[in-house]
């Protein structure tokens, strides 16, 4: 919402009268005010001002609840806005504090760089994951640790839920890893998956209630769980035992479908591809996992297509691009956050950052913009990488070049980029495992050493060793 | 800056997404140059040129060594800028 401004000036007469003033001026008298060389002085002056107020963009008056867009009768007037610089992440408990409640979501603000978060929300449960509710711009969901799951309003005063799912057999009874919304504006659903395989379906639209329609899925101990882009029933899962599921909500076959094998360790991250482009790869996954590795799967293959092993420590999530179709951001236990692009180089990252002092990154997150990367370390903080455009925006033809995905071949880059650090935020110390929804907020990521790959040169491709900047 | 530019430069402020009028008064709040309407122009006039008066009495109450540069009034609906000149306490008349 842009106000619409006004602007006034006000300046003074430099011919004063001695007699008392006129009450209006001449014609004449306007003219040879506007003409004389103290206004222009002024003029000049004022002006700049005016036109670079004018110009700001930021508007620190925004009420995200959304209260001063409450007509006369107090109802709410209906906005599909989203808000990409808003970011929830959700904390486990702070050892240094032990009165404080177990569940902490907190929801920052990236477009101001004050310290702390805009909404604080308390719950006794940790929050095991947390995301916005797409379609309802004031709630965040939380799955916690108790297997409820629990709404927050930001149009409320308190920090606790406003609406909590029972704690009873028929809904979840282990911790929930994984919240997701998905559908459209009319018919969509918040699906939680806890640890126990057991996949619930809510219902988000009867507000303040969260009606309970489920489906119970093989057990399956998930740790991670995604939709393909524009799919509302069929979903991959990761678990504990290092296998992929693939399943689907509703239908004949509701529940497990196939079960994809590959990686030696718990899978700690998955994500569907998301871009979207004149080639679609919806088929496409990336998944990470404890044995070091990521990997590149199909849902059209029950075997990795492809394994990324540059890492020497738990890779703890992954996520694509929103944007660049062959790109994609995994961090690790020893504070590394690497960015892939399959277009250039599949053996080694594209580009990789290391957070100072080396904390473990719990959660990647990329921006909705595709521009930045969130990163959540274990020492409580989430920092936010500004990824530069040589690297983020994708060319016309990255779609087709990845297509080509079995004949990868080493491709001459040009370019230098750079991974700047724009900022971080930090909370008290804690275990930190944040996320944001995929549509309305923007990540951030670590900060530390910066690699360069410096390919250049036409017809001779170079792997130079590692320049630190 | 150049006479020529100071109408040159009113064209650009007022042709700006969301900037409503622009208005010129002198000391005593009587509009010199508006792109308003007369009727709102006066209102707006009457109006700013008491609140401007009242909020440098404010800054010169708390620190006589200090004077108002700017004053922003932010609404429900919109925004008012207000940009004082410098304020002459006495100027002999010219012989």
């Amino acid at each position: 919402m842009q106000p619409a401004l006004e602007h006034q000036e006000e300046k003074d007469s430099q011919k004063e009268e001695e007699e008392a003033p006129p009450h209006e001026l001449t014609e004449e008298e306007k003219q040879q005010i506007l003409h004389s060389e103290e206004f222009v002085t002024f003029f000049d002056h004022s002006s700049r001002i005016v036109e670079r107020a004018l110009s700001e963009q930021v508007d620190v008056f925004f009420d995200y609840s959304g209260r001063d867009l409450q007509d006369k009768e107090g109802r709410h007037l209906s906005r599909l806005v989203t808000y990409p610089e808003l970011l929830v992440a959700s904390y486990s408990s702070n050892e240094d504090a032990p009165h404080e409640p177990d569940g902490v979501a907190l929801v920052w603000n990236m477009k101001y760089k004050k310290t702390t978060p805009e909404y604080v929300f308390h719950c006794q449960s940790a929050v095991m994951s947390a995301a916005f509710a797409q379609f309802h711009p004031n709630l965040v969901v939380g799955g916690t640790y108790s297997g409820q799951i629990v709404l927050w309003d930001n149009r409320s005063n308190k920090r606790t839920p406003v609406q909590r799912t029972p704690l009873s057999a028929s809904a979840h009874t282990h911790p929930v890893y994984c919240v997701n919304v998905v559908g459209t504006q009319n018919a969509h659903n918040l699906i939680s998956i806890s640890t126990d395989g057991k996949m619930c379906s809510w219902s988000l639209d009867m507000l303040p209630h969260l009606e309970l329609v489920f489906k119970q899925s093989k057990s399956v101990a998930v740790t991670s769980m995604s939709f393909p882009l524009g799919d509302v029933n069929n979903f991959v899962v990761g678990s504990e035992d290092g296998s992929v599921y693939t399943a689907c909500r509703h239908g004949s076959k509701a529940g497990i479908s196939e079960m994809f094998e590959g990686h030696h360790g718990p899978i700690t991250g998955l994500d569907c591809h998301t871009a979207a482009g004149p080639v679609d790869f919806s088929h496409l996954f990336v998944t990470s996992s404890f044995d070091w590795t990521v990997k590149l799967w199909s849902t059209k293959n029950n075997k990795p297509l492809y394994s990324f092993e540059d890492n020497s420590d738990y890779v703890y999530d992954v996520m694509w691009s929103p944007t660049h179709p062959a790109l994609f951001a995994c961090v690790d236990g020893v504070g590394h956050l690497d960015l892939w692009n399959l277009n250039n180089e599949t053996e080694v990252p594209t580009a990789s950052v290391t957070v100072e002092g080396n904390p473990a990154l719990n959660r990647v997150r990329w921006a909705h913009s595709g521009r930045e990367v969130a990163v959540g370390d274990s020492e409580g903080q989430v920092h936010i990488y500004d990824v530069g455009e040589q690297i983020s925006v994708p060319r016309q033809d990255e779609w087709t070049r990845l297509r080509t995905l079995s004949k990868i071949q080493l491709n001459e880059v040009l370019q230098l980029w750079a991974l700047k650090h724009i900022y971080s935020f930090s909370c008290s110390k804690s275990q930190c495992r944040g996320r944001t929804s995929g549509r309305l907020f923007a990540c951030v990521d670590g900060v530390g050493h910066l690699d360069l790959w410096n390919l250049n040169n036409e017809t001779e491709v170079q792997k130079s060793p590692r320049n630190i900047i | 800056m150049l006479q020529a530019e100071v109408e040159e430069t009113i064209k650009r402020i007022q042709s700006q997404k969301g900037v409503q009028g622009i208005i010129i008064v002198n000391a005593e709040g009587i509009p010199i140059k508006s792109t308003l309407d007369n009727s709102s122009t006066v209102q707006y006039a009457g109006n700013v040129h008491q609140l401007l008066m009242k909020a440098r009495g404010v800054v010169r109450d708390i620190d006589p060594q200090n004077d108002l540069t700017f004053l922003r009034v932010r609404s429900k609906k919109n925004e008012i800028m207000i940009a004082p000149g410098k304020e002459i306490i006495q100027k002999p008349k010219q012989m």
